[in-house]
Formats: C-alpha cells, structure tokens, sequence
C-alpha cells in the first residue's frame, strides 16, 4: 500500500490516493477527499444573494466568473429577470477569457507532471496577462466578484477593445508555442498516449463532463445543446476526441481554448453600447420555489440547485461541482497502469479541490 | 523525433527574450486603476471631516464581518458647518480577514469607503493588521492623493452642469 | 620515483581537485541560470552581483543542515556509500588531458581505465540503497542501478568505434588523430549514441526517473540530508562535467582548433573549456526542453535501440576499416542511419510526415463533422 499524501509535490491541491500496489502496477486506489472542506453550502444559507457570489467565485478558485455566471443565472431565472444585452455580451467575454486562463493553467501543470519544467513558465506569463486584463476590468486578478444578479458590477474602461485585440493576437502565440514545444513531442506522446483510456460509455456511466467526456468521442457541450446567454449567436465548433486516453484530454484542452478566442473575437465585433446592469435592489427576495441551471465551466458541467423560502437568504444551495464526478472515475482510470503513470492520470483529469471538497 | 526537435528550436527561440520577471522590491508591478485593494476611508477636504457617518451599512454587509463602527453626534452639524448630522466615532477593519469584494463601497450611500491600492499584509506585529480609523483615514489620504479622488456626488453635479 | 616526481604528481592532484570544485560550482549557477533565461526568467542574483555567490550560499546551506541519521540504518554502509560514489568520479579526471601534455598521467589504456572507474560508482548508489534500511530506498537504488548498468553497453561500444578509428585507446593520440576531421563529422551515429547514454548515466532529464523518483517514491537518497547529500550532488555534476568534457575529446577536437597551434598550453585549455561548455549547455537545454521518460520505456529505448545501434555503428566502422573506405563514406552512412532512425521513430509516434490529431473539431448545426 502506498500513500501519496495530502501534499503533492506536483500541484492539484490537497489531495489523498491510497494506492495498492503489486509489484510496480497498480491494483486499485482509494482517493481521499475533504482536506479542503470550508462548508460552502452551508455559509451560502446564513448569507444575503450579494454575498453569496463571492463564496461562488471560491469554490473553483481558477475559473472564477464562470462560477459566478452560473449562480446569477440561476437566481435571474428563478426571478424571471430580463438581463441587458450588453451585460451578457461582456459576461460570455469575460467567462471565455477565463476559461482560457483555467486551460492554460492546466498545460502548465500537466506538462509539470509529466517532467517538463518549461511549459509551465510560457502558460503562467500567458496567464499573467490576462489576469491584468481581469484586473482592469474587474478590479482584482483572481476574486473578481464582478458578475452580479442582474448583469455585471459596473462597465469596462475606455481602451478595453485596444487592449483586447492586442491580448488576443499575443495569446494567440502563446498558445501556438507552449502547443509546439509539448503537444508533439515524442517523450510527451509516449507518456500519455493510451495512458488512462476511457470509453464513451463508462464515461457517461461516471456522469463525467466537460473536456475530459469530450476526449473519449461523447459530443455534449451545454453551449451547443441548450445553448444559454447568446451562445447560438456565435460560430464555433467543440473539439472531439477519439481514444478518451490522457493526450486526448490534453489536446481537447489545448483546441478549446482556440475556439474561446475565436467567441470572443466574435463578440467583441457584435457588442454594442447600453446599460450594464438592470436597476435590481441589492437585497433580493426572490419568490418561493426551487430551480436547477447548469453551466459549462472549464472543468464541465457546473450545475446551482437553488430553494428559495421568499426571504432575502437562500433556503439551500447545492453545488454540482463538475471535477467531483469527473474524480469518480479515478478508480476505473488508474486500474493496471505503472504508478509514474497515476500523476498523469490525475493531471489529465484536471480537478480543482476547492469544487471536490466545497 | 521531428516534434523533439521542434521543442528545442522553441526553447532556443526564448533564450534570446527579455526576461520578464518584474524585480520586486525595487521595481514593483504597475497596478491598474480599478485595483481592489484594501478598503479605506475617504475625507472630506472641504469641511475637515470624514465622509463617513457611522450608519453601519457596509458593516451589515459584509460577508466576513471584518468590520466595526460607532457613530455619534456630529459637533460641527449645529455650527453649520456641516450637512452630516451623525459622524463616525470609531471604526475598525480587520485587514487580515477582508476578502476584498468591493461589497462595502457598492453599498456606502456616502462614498465614504472605497478600495485603495494598498495591498501588502507584512506586518511586524502580530494583529498589526487591525486598522482602526486614523490609519484608515490616513491610507484614505494617499488614495485620494494618488488618484485625484473625486466623490461620486461632485462628479453627478459636474455632469449635470 | 624521484621525489620530484611525487611532488610534481601531488600538486598536480590538488591543482586538478582545486580547479575542479571550482568548475562544478560554476556549474550549479550556470544551470539554474540558463535554464532561467529559457524560461523568460532571470536565474538566481540577489546573491553576490550577477548571483555569483549564489553556489557559496548553497554550500553553507548544505553544510549547516542537521545531519539526521535514523537509528536502524547500517552505520557503516552509510557513511562509506557517499564516498564510494564520490571517489570514482575524481578517479576519471586523473588520465583526462585538458592540453597537450596538460595531463596527471597520461596512460596508454586512458579510454579503458575512464569505462572501468565509471562503473564503480553504481555499486555506492546500490549501497545507499540498501543502507538507507527504507523497502523504497532499496527499489529505488536497484532502479537506479539497472538503468545505469543497461546504459554502460552504448558508451562501451561508441568508444570502441572510436578507438577503432583512432587506432589508440591513448587519449591524446586520439585528439591528435582529429587534427584533420573532428571526429563527430565521421561517426555521428556515434556521438548521438555516447551523448544519449551519457545522459542518461549521469541521470538527467530526459531519463531523470531515478532522482526524480521522490515524485512518488524517494529514491536511493532519501534518507540522506545536508553535507551527506551534497557530496552526491557535487558527484552528479562532476560527472556531468567528465562526460561533457569525453565527448568534446572523442568527438570533438580537444583542444584542437584549426589555425590555432597545438602545442601551446594557454590556447589549448582555452579552446578546450569552450568546446566543454558548450556541450554542458546543450546537455542543461535538454534538461529544460523535455519531459521524462518512464523506467520501463527508458529500459526499452536502451536495449532495443540503442543497443542494435551501437552494434551497427561498431560494425560498419570495422567494415570501412577494413576496405580502406575513405572517411567521408562512413560519414554519410553514419549519418543515414541515424536520420533514418529518427525518421522510423516518428513514424511510429505518429509525427512525421505530418503529425496525427485524434481530436477534431465538430459543430452540430452542420450536417457534415469537420475533419482537421
């Protein structure tokens, strides 16, 4: 039996795997949760809606306003409120262009668990502009607290379309070269081709989601099929993988963050000017009643199981956290492969702890 | 072995960049304007008082409760001197706990709070991150200095003139 | 021996020692620079101007660590593996001529005598191993020793290539016969092959599994802190330097440059360091660009690769040998074969002729699925 620990050398977070071991292959492995247990849910029904999206944006801290998106969305629906068009236009940029800096915070750190040491330095400076991107807009780096029901907090400054024409053209270089130094790479392909496959069928079983269902040949995106918040104005395809084995979820990832660059050319040709944020009271009463709404983080699916008592805090929010059930299929994934090759497993999987544990 | 050698050409390519490492602390990163940092309060030039007045709301508001404030009697207001009938007497913020959300100065009915640029926790004391309201109002100097502060009232009277 | 000798020969051991740690000191700060410099970084330089005193900071750091020895190890094993790895490595240097004449003492069987001393520190990994009393010590140390001892059969026989070529196992006739050619351009074949299997006895990425092991396992050197540990450091990066400094010898010249005459001593350890260098930065741009490989694929590529290879290489040196083929055949046969090794490699990864995606990019609202 062997223990690797809490704390990983390679990142992840707090994280426990309980491997059995026979020999140099792995039998089976029990993974342990809950080191980064801050009791979400239960903070969320002591706390007015305001204040409630500043938990959202902890709970997966990498890809913040798409988990604030999510929770706005579901309280607007329960609420039936009507949101300006510019508000959504600036939401889906900022949501794209976080789901860019999740993606590549992912091949950094993948490539940092399979050996490489200089991916991880390109995506981290890709990575850094467009956290100062975010903190021109919004404010802060990483908490932005910028989505608020109702739209967003207030509108971008002046030179936000100069700036973001030049952010797109140098991530887009980026890209192409953490892509030519990594993707190709025989040492890179023979470490993660055929390492963890996953067939289409016992992913779904697993109730996976996002880019790691994606990369075994499943086509679900939830902008595709019950396309939210203007998604069907844009033209963009979802990239599809063949094997579902641990190159597959990499690349998926690497090709996702091509076409978030492409939504968000598109939107910025289609934005036009208008109010930012529909006149709301910031204490809320929502009418009673129950509602769920799910959104496509980074990582998959991200689904708010809202109950509302009439009063201005909620009765119940329940979060389905995407990389909890992505996580699920470790003991599936890991079966009959070398212990070197349980990082790049979890690695592909790409899980935040702070959705595991809540 | 073509995708090897690729990597390679890639690694040579960057030995040759400007790094990019900002070196701190003598050449700090250049902070945006809209930085979040901690939030401070702002006085009032005019009458030679805080804006604030203790009304409590950014405190109510706040989703760690970091805050706390006492209000009292404004001498100046029967003078005349000012429109603020209440005045804030103490007010303490827990540095070390704020999460910087911005939720108190979206709430302030007076611009009296807002987020400064002032982000660095090292203290030499171990609760020196407590800061009661004369340091408070003096961080709020330097913001007001640094940016040019100008409240939101004055700024809807200018527009509307 | 007269006693001029013996002082002769010991102050050219402690000139050749002195020398020596001040080389690998330069090393540590040459690597964590260069690589800082490939990852749009700057390396260390708050220490001393330009970080040059960063190595003496290491060496204060290592030496005021607490030595923490576990009670239940082997007393004896322990403290005698570090020098049995130690040792050898200085050994090597002994019969290494920096220039002509430039040398402790220069044998006849020089290559033979570097391939036997190299041998030695494999048994001081096995026995930190084993002395560290820790079950992933003992399988990391036995790792380590396969993947060392499988590896020494490609050094073997690109040297035996070379030693074909030359004539000579007598390091300085070997330079000297590559007065004309250096002789990377005859066998680079060869050199790919010695500078792999260098690479991966001195354990650097990309075959870096055995110190890297601490990812999930510790390796032979876990129960080893502070001064301990830091003569296993100084010995990976002295043998770093020895292999750099073989492969500028065998393949590249010496001290040789054309133009330049080869007998005076100043331009020869000159032009012999600079060739040394640039070999030890190629050597730290391989360790920043690629990741490691795996100890079983590791295994694989040495013995079903490299292996054949070096037998290939080994035979048609002796058959150009033996039909008097003038040497820029066996330039370009050697070339062939290498290039054709490459090209069967991609092939099989599925990167050449153009590189295989097996994700693609699909949009429902067409009827028709995009293929890239």
């Amino acid at each position: 039996m062997i223990n690797m620990g809490p704390q990983h050398p390679s990142t992840h977070g707090v994280f426990r795997m309980v491997m059995a071991v026979d020999g140099e292959v792995v039998v089976d492995v029990e993974p342990h949760i809950g080191y980064l247990h801050r009791g979400s849910e239960k903070l969320a029904e002591n706390e007015l809606y305001v204040q409630v999206v500043t938990l959202f944006d902890r709970l997966d801290y990498i890809s913040n306003l798409n988990n604030e998106m999510v929770f706005c969305r579901t309280v607007e629906k329960l609420m039936d409120l009507a949101i300006p068009e510019r508000a959504e236009y600036l939401r889906i940029i900022l949501c794209e262009l976080n789901r860019v800096a999740s993606h590549l915070l992912f091949v950094g750190t993948f490539g940092l668990d399979t050996g490489a040491m200089t991916p991880v330095m390109y995506t981290f400076r890709e990575r850094e502009k467009i956290q100062t991107m975010f903190e021109m807009v919004t404010g802060a780096r990483m908490m932005h607290n910028y989505i608020r029901i109702g739209g967003v907090k207030n509108d971008v400054p002046k030179d936000f379309h100069r700036r973001m024409q030049d952010l797109i053209s140098e991530l887009r270089q980026g890209i192409d070269e953490a892509d030519r130094l990594l993707s190709f790479n025989e040492i890179f392909l023979a470490r993660t081709k055929g390492i963890g496959t996953i067939t289409a069928e016992k992913a779904i079983n697993y109730g996976m989601s996002g880019p790691s269902l994606r990369a075994s040949g499943v086509p679900m995106d939830i902008r595709k099929d019950e396309p939210y918040s203007l998604y069907d104005r844009f033209d963009f395809g979802i990239p599809i993988g063949e094997n579902g084995d641990s190159w597959d979820r990499y690349y998926v990832r690497v090709e996702e963050m091509r076409q978030s660059l492409k939504i968000i050319e598109q939107a910025m040709e289609q934005i036009s000017d208008g109010p930012t944020i529909t006149s709301t009271r910031l204490v809320l009463r929502p009418p009673k009643g129950e509602v769920y709404v799910r959104g496509e983080n980074p990582r998959g699916e991200l689904g708010v199981y809202l109950v509302s008592d009439g009063t201005d805090k909620p009765y119940r929010v329940k979060v389905r956290p995407p990389s909890f059930c992505n996580l699920m299929a470790l003991k599936e994934l890991i079966k009959d492969t070398y212990i070197a090759d349980s990082v790049v497993i979890l690695g592909s999987l790409d899980i935040v702890l702070g959705e595991v544990d809540r | 072995m073509l995708g090897n050698l690729k990597g390679l050409g890639v690694t040579i390519r960057t030995l040759f960049r400007k790094p990019v490492t900002y070196q701190y602390p003598e050449e700090p990163k250049p902070i945006e304007e809209r930085y979040m940092g901690f939030p401070v309060l702002t006085w009032d030039e005019k009458v030679g008082e805080p804006y604030c007045t203790g009304c409590m709301v950014c405190v109510r508001y706040c989703p760690t409760n970091c805050m706390s404030a006492v209000m009292k009697d404004n001498p100046l207001h029967p003078e005349g001197k000012s429109t603020r009938r209440k005045i804030v007497d103490t007010f303490e913020i827990n540095l070390a706990r704020c999460i910087v959300c911005g939720i108190c100065v979206d709430v302030c009915n007076f611009d009296a709070i807002e987020m400064s640029h002032e982000h660095e926790l090292s203290k030499y004391v171990r609760n020196g991150n407590r800061a009661d309201l004369g340091q408070l109002l003096e961080m709020g100097k330097e913001y007001q200095q640094e940016v040019s502060w100008v409240s939101k009232k004055d700024k809807k009277s200018e527009e509307e003139s | 021996m007269s006693l001029l000798d013996i002082l002769k020969t010991v102050s050219a051991v402690m000139g050749v020692l002195t020398v020596l740690s001040v080389v690998v000191l330069s090393l540590t700060l040459l690597e964590r620079k260069f690589i800082g410099r490939i990852q749009m970084r700057r390396g260390p330089n708050r220490v001393g101007p330009f970080g040059i005193l960063q190595p003496v900071a290491d060496a204060v750091k290592l030496v005021a660590k607490e030595d923490i020895l576990p009670s239940w190890v082997d007393r004896g094993v322990y403290w005698v593996s570090p020098l049995v790895v130690f040792v050898p490595t200085f050994m090597i240097w002994v019969t290494i001529p920096v220039a002509r004449d430039l040398v402790i003492r220069n044998m006849e069987m020089g290559l033979f005598y570097i391939i036997a001393f190299s041998v030695l520190s494999i048994v001081g990994l096995v026995s930190a191993g084993w002395a560290s009393a820790n079950k992933y010590a003992v399988i990391g140390g036995f790792r380590a020793a396969a993947q060392l001892v499988s590896y020494e059969i490609p050094i073997i026989l690109s040297v035996l290539a070379i030693a074909m070529l030359a004539q000579s196992l007598n390091l300085e006739k070997i330079v000297d016969a590559q007065a004309s050619l250096p002789y990377i351009f005859i066998q680079p074949l060869g050199a790919f092959l010695f500078f792999c299997a260098g690479l991966a006895e001195l354990g650097r990425t990309p075959f870096d599994i055995h110190p890297a092991e601490s990812e999930v396992v510790g390796g032979p050197y876990v129960e080893y802190s502070g001064a301990h540990w830091s003569v296993f450091f100084l010995a990976e990066y002295i043998n770093t330097f020895a292999i750099a400094a073989l492969v500028t010898l065998l393949f590249l010249g010496g001290w040789l440059f054309p133009g330049l005459p080869g007998n005076v001593a100043v331009t020869g350890v000159l032009v012999f360091l600079i060739k040394t260098y640039m070999v030890v930065l190629v050597i730290f741009w391989f360790r920043g660009t690629y990741p490691r490989l795996r100890i079983d694929q590791l295994m694989t590529l040495g013995w079903k690769i490299l292996v054949p290879l070096a037998f290939l290489n080994v035979v048609i040196t002796a058959v150009a040998l033996f039909y008097g083929f003038p040497a820029i055949i066996l330039g370009l046969i050697s070339i062939s074969i290498l290039i054709g090794t490459f090209w069967v490699i991609s092939i099989r990864m599925r990167t050449a002729p153009k590189p295989v995606y097996t994700v693609r990019l699909y949009d429902p609202t067409l009827e028709v699925l995009d293929a890239r």
